[in-house]
């Protein structure tokens, strides 16, 4: 029974999941209809106590998969958000595929005003250390103007620069210099998330 | 790469100018280098130009100071070698020095000064005498003591370092630069700190533990204190530290990045980069007044950092990437526009960065990629007589000492990274720190006050001395 019940609750979590994504994941879960008030004439006491724990566990179980609902939906807007982008050498122009994960966030961005990020540009290992922190902040500029240029607020952005001081992979061949040439993101302000 | 394609017509030049120097004294030898057409040099051709043998005996000393004694000679033989100036000789160690100095003796023997020292007083305030005789001319030169702090102080190397210097201004006419040191930055818990060595790369001691990201040390001129940037307070901002005290305190935070500090020579100024509206720029920071940041480069749409000041002061060197490769340019510190150093060279991927300009002046060095690995070169402020200095591994961030001849940079050669000391005179080279993450070093101007150390490193000092 508690099984059936569990599965019940997953499918239903996943349908409500489901839907909200259906609906651009902007929608709040609708309010449940209140219950209408049973008629039934003269109920006895057990019948009485029994609708009132049936509805006790409703409404818990709506409450759990309201808080599981948001935690998705969490999880899931902190994911884009952290999503990085990377760039081309020496360069700090935004690429097609940059493109593509910055209009998650604006999106992400757009439904929750209260967030606010840091965009943390960073380099490979081949240029000059000092210069690298140059080009890393022209990075994270850039982050800033592409995403500035979609309406959002400027003063929700902080860019930081930490050149090649901050690696992901310490290797000295192109594919850690790839993954090293990024903008990372972190939230600073989780205002309404 | 028009580097590449001069490389043999130089060297063909410099063996020719080899062969010239068999036959010629070494002043003919030079006029023929700088008389060799290409604008671009490669490579040290190790010159074996004359360094003056010096002989400087076994100090004189009582028992109780004969382990100060043995100790000093050590270290004022090396710093005769490091010098690149003169050349210490094995030979006549144990001669006898009672009586009147033997001069056709050390003259057989082939030196051209002679070194006598002898240490008096007690083991608390020993007290070291120095007479440098001229063997050629058969006279005393100079004579001088130096109160030295005991053996186990930790002043005593620099005090003694700078008895050497001394020595080496009576016997050449400039002071040597062993009592110097050299900040830079290795690894530490939260990324790196900043870190100072002795110009013999002993008593390596770490200057900050800051537990963030410390870069770009710069010396005061006086050697007191060491600017740089650090992200100790999450944005990143320039601090100075006060290298007696151990001290640290805010000097530059503007908004946005503060970083690249340096310290004009005549000490009014500090230069440094800060990030305005996305880009980086130049400027100048009034350390008379403690006021007053004031731009220096005007540059839309590009970046420009890592200033030098020459030695008036009154001109900076300085990186950009304004014509979309990276470049180091000049300009006069308060007005006037940049100018282009370095060779721009069409549809290459050109990257000079980390100018110094020298202390004499004359040569500004950089380090510029050549097919794509990182070389130290050095230019005349006017942009002629381009020179690369370096050929093994990756070689990065030059800094030049006070003599204007040696140089300390980052470089992978030989597979043991670390900071390497280049005589640009002579192309000898030596490591003076280990370390594969050990980089962005800046030369201090001589250190006078033998006050400035704390605490012996709790290393080994040999440990990083190859």
């Amino acid at each position: 029974m508690s099984k059936w019940k569990n599965k019940l609750g997953w499918l239903g979590t996943m349908s409500l999941v489901v839907l909200v994504v259906g609906c651009g994941g902007s929608a709040p879960a609708p309010e449940p209809e209140p219950e209408p008030e049973p008629q039934m004439e003269q109920p006895t006491v057990d019948e009485e106590a029994e609708r009132l724990a049936r509805e006790e566990a409703e409404r818990r179980r709506r409450e759990e998969e309201e808080k599981r609902r948001a935690e998705a939906e969490r999880q899931r807007v902190l994911t884009v958000l952290a999503e990085r982008v990377h760039f081309d050498f020496d360069k700090s122009d935004i690429r097609a595929d940059a493109e593509e994960v910055l209009q998650r966030k604006v999106t992400a961005l757009r439904e929750f005003p209260g967030l606010e990020i840091r965009i943390e540009g960073n380099c490979d290992e081949r240029g000059s250390n000092e210069y690298n922190l140059a080009l890393g902040q022209r990075r994270a500029e850039a982050v800033r103007r592409y995403l500035m240029s979609y309406g959002l607020e400027a003063g929700r952005f902080a860019t930081i620069s930490y050149g090649e001081e901050r690696p992901l992979d310490r290797g000295t061949n192109e594919e850690a210099w790839a993954l090293n040439r990024r903008a990372d993101f972190t939230v600073t302000s989780s205002g309404g998330l | 790469m028009k580097m590449k394609r001069n490389r043999f017509p130089a060297i063909a030049g410099a063996l020719t100018a080899a062969l010239i120097l068999t036959a010629a004294p070494p002043l003919a030898y030079a006029q023929e280098r700088d008389s060799i057409p290409n604008d671009v040099r490669v490579g040290i051709v190790y010159q074996p130009s004359f360094r003056p043998g010096i002989a400087f005996p076994t100090i004189e000393a009582p028992e109780e100071l004969r382990e100060m004694a043995d100790s000093v000679r050590r270290i004022i033989l090396r710093d005769f070698d490091y010098s690149d100036r003169l050349e210490p000789m094995g030979a006549g160690a144990d001669v006898r020095q009672d009586g009147p100095v033997n001069y056709p003796l050390w003259d057989e023997l082939g030196a051209v000064w002679l070194l006598i020292g002898v240490i008096e007083g007690t083991a608390d305030a020993p007290v070291l005498r120095l007479s440098l005789h001229d063997v050629v001319f058969r006279l005393l030169q100079d004579v001088r003591a130096f109160e030295l702090p005991p053996l186990r102080h930790p002043d005593v190397r620099l005090a003694v370092h700078q008895a050497s210097d001394l020595v080496m201004e009576w016997a050449t006419g400039s002071s040597g630069v062993a009592a110097t040191r050299i900040a830079y930055v290795a690894p530490g818990p939260g990324g790196s700190e900043i870190f100072m060595v002795d110009s013999d790369g002993f008593r390596p001691q770490r200057l900050t533990s800051d537990s963030s990201i410390a870069l770009s040390p710069a010396w005061s001129p006086d050697g007191d204190r060491v600017a740089y940037m650090s992200y100790q307070d999450g944005e990143p901002a320039i601090y100075q530290l006060d290298v007696l005290q151990r001290t640290t305190q805010v000097m530059i935070d503007l908004p946005g990045m503060d970083m690249t500090p340096t310290f004009s020579p005549d000490g009014t100024l500090l230069g440094f980069a800060a990030t305005i509206e996305g880009r980086t720029e130049i400027y100048t920071y009034d350390l008379v007044r403690d006021c007053c940041a004031q731009r220096a480069t005007f540059a839309r749409f590009a970046n420009s950092l890592s200033p030098s000041f020459a030695p008036d002061s009154r001109r900076l060197a300085f990186n950009s990437d304004r014509l979309g490769q990276l470049h180091i340019f000049t300009k006069d510190t308060e007005n006037g526009n940049a100018e282009l150093l370095t060779p721009y060279i069409y549809d290459r991927s050109v990257h000079n960065a980390g100018p110094d300009w020298s202390p004499m002046g004359d040569r500004i060095a950089f380090h510029g990629w050549v097919a794509g690995v990182p070389e130290i070169f050095t230019v005349a402020p006017n942009g002629r007589g381009l020179r690369q200095l370096t050929q093994v591994g990756r070689n990065e961030d030059p800094s030049w000492a006070p003599d204007g001849r040696h140089i300390v940079f980052h470089s992978t050669r030989g597979g043991t990274a670390g900071l390497w000391v280049l005589d640009v005179v002579t192309g000898r080279i030596r490591k003076l720190v280990g370390g594969f993450d050990v980089r962005l070093p800046d030369w201090s101007g001589r250190l006078d006050s033998p006050s400035r150390s704390i605490e012996e490193a709790a290393a080994d000092p040999n440990s990083n001395n190859p």
